[in-house]
């Protein structure tokens, strides 16, 4: 019986539970958009969560889905900004941004569509010995700067996320303040009165 | 619990911040002004207690105590999680200031309602009855917050049985934490601070 009870539990505790804030982050690593979403006490959002991705006007690009450990990835074919919306329901929302800055000046600005493809763009397109072999270095260095620099701005955000100790004694003072200027207020009108 | 900027409908917030004004102006009207020191504590008490979180299994919950401060507020809670809730979007970001009058109404209509139904139970003269009926109120507080967090919800669009279903079993570890933190602390209230929880002290010895 007591075992029961105990399974049942820690079953009950093992769902999520939603009573925290959203966190999340986009990083870029060459044209590859990488990201992962969760709740601030450390659990990450449940697998096949769907994320939707947008540019900067709210044209729909993508929907993907994130994987057991929260993580989601998109291949980034323009060099726009890139807006990821998630929803982990009970009013959990996050809508996280990568500006067009962080992708690679190699992708096109515009959607390229095979239309307007003239002879003279499909020559640019076209690789020449040297500039292939720039591009792949230019795509290495960018993928070792990523790598160096994507710890840091998750330990960035993380910190941001968390309140300190100052916050909680600042927001207890708050209280202890407006309660004082409440019974202040309450003492000069009762003096009020005892004079009028 | 805390609702996000951006979730909700805008008649939804509409509403939320109305039924909250009105909730205050009531809360503030029937206020006892010597328990005044009383509201702050308590406020200050949920302000802490959404940003403690306890491990439990796998995962973590935090207290939310609406219960609790319905118990001993009654309307008065209105004002008391108001200010809590505004500090806890300035200094930890939990919620957001649009969807603050939906998240208070959420939060404080339950305690009041709580107030209405197990006041009488937990000033019993027997303590055990007066356990049950804490538990009761602490649990019952996070039923109906979650039902009204859903209720919400499915006004702005989403499925309110699913949401609710999310919502709830979501918050059972809480029910159940809850249930018990509220019970111990109607217990020992009784015995040191009766009048924290408006029992008159005769009805202790009676």
């Amino acid at each position: 019986m007591h075992r029961l009870i105990t399974i049942l539990f820690l079953g009950l505790c093992s769902l999520s539970v939603s009573a925290h804030n959203v966190v999340g982050g986009v990083y870029a690593i060459g044209n590859q958009i990488e990201g992962e979403v969760g709740f601030s006490n450390g659990d990450m959002a449940a697998a096949g969560t769907l994320i939707k991705v947008t540019d900067a006007e709210g044209n729909e690009l993508a929907n993907i889905k994130t994987n057991d450990e929260g993580l989601f990835s998109y291949t980034a074919t323009r060099r726009i900004d890139h807006l990821f919306f998630a929803n982990l329901s009970s009013g959990h929302l996050l809508e996280l941004t990568l500006p067009a800055a962080e992708l690679p000046d190699s992708l096109p600005s515009e959607s390229v569509t095979g239309v307007n493809l003239s002879p003279q763009t499909m020559e640019v397109v076209a690789p020449s010995v040297t500039s292939s072999g720039q591009k792949t270095l230019e795509q290495m260095v960018e993928r070792a700067v990523a790598k160096q620099v994507i710890p840091l701005r998750k330990e960035l955000a993380e910190y941001k996320e968390k309140a300190s100790l100052q916050d909680v004694i600042g927001g207890i003072g708050y209280i202890f303040g407006l309660c004082g200027l409440g019974i202040w207020w309450r003492q000069r009108q009762l003096d009020k009165q005892s004079k009028g | 619990m805390h609702i996000v900027d951006g979730a909700l409908a805008v008649p939804v917030l509409a509403v939320g911040a109305a039924l909250t004004v009105a909730g205050v102006a009531i809360g503030l009207k029937k206020m006892d002004y010597d328990h005044l020191p009383q509201v702050g504590v308590l406020s200050a008490v949920f302000f802490i207690a959404s940003y403690i979180h306890l491990p439990i299994g796998f995962s973590s919950v935090h207290l939310i105590l609406n219960g609790l401060i319905g118990l001993a507020l009654g309307w008065a809670a209105f004002p008391a999680l108001l200010v809590a809730l505004f500090l806890q979007a300035v200094f930890f970001g939990f919620g957001g200031f649009l969807v603050l009058g939906v998240n208070v109404v959420n939060i404080a209509l339950p305690a009041v309602l709580v107030y209405y139904l197990c006041g009488k139970g937990i000033s019993s003269s027997s303590p055990k009855v007066a356990a049950v009926w804490g538990a009761a109120g602490g649990a019952g507080a996070i039923v109906l917050t979650t039902v009204m967090v859903a209720f919400s919800l499915m006004l702005s669009g989403e499925a309110f049985l699913l949401a609710a279903k999310v919502t709830f079993l979501a918050h059972i570890p809480v029910m159940i934490v809850e249930g018990f933190v509220t019970a111990a602390a109607v217990l020992l209230i009784r015995k040191v601070k009766p009048e924290f929880l408006n029992i008159k002290e005769s009805s202790e010895y009676a």
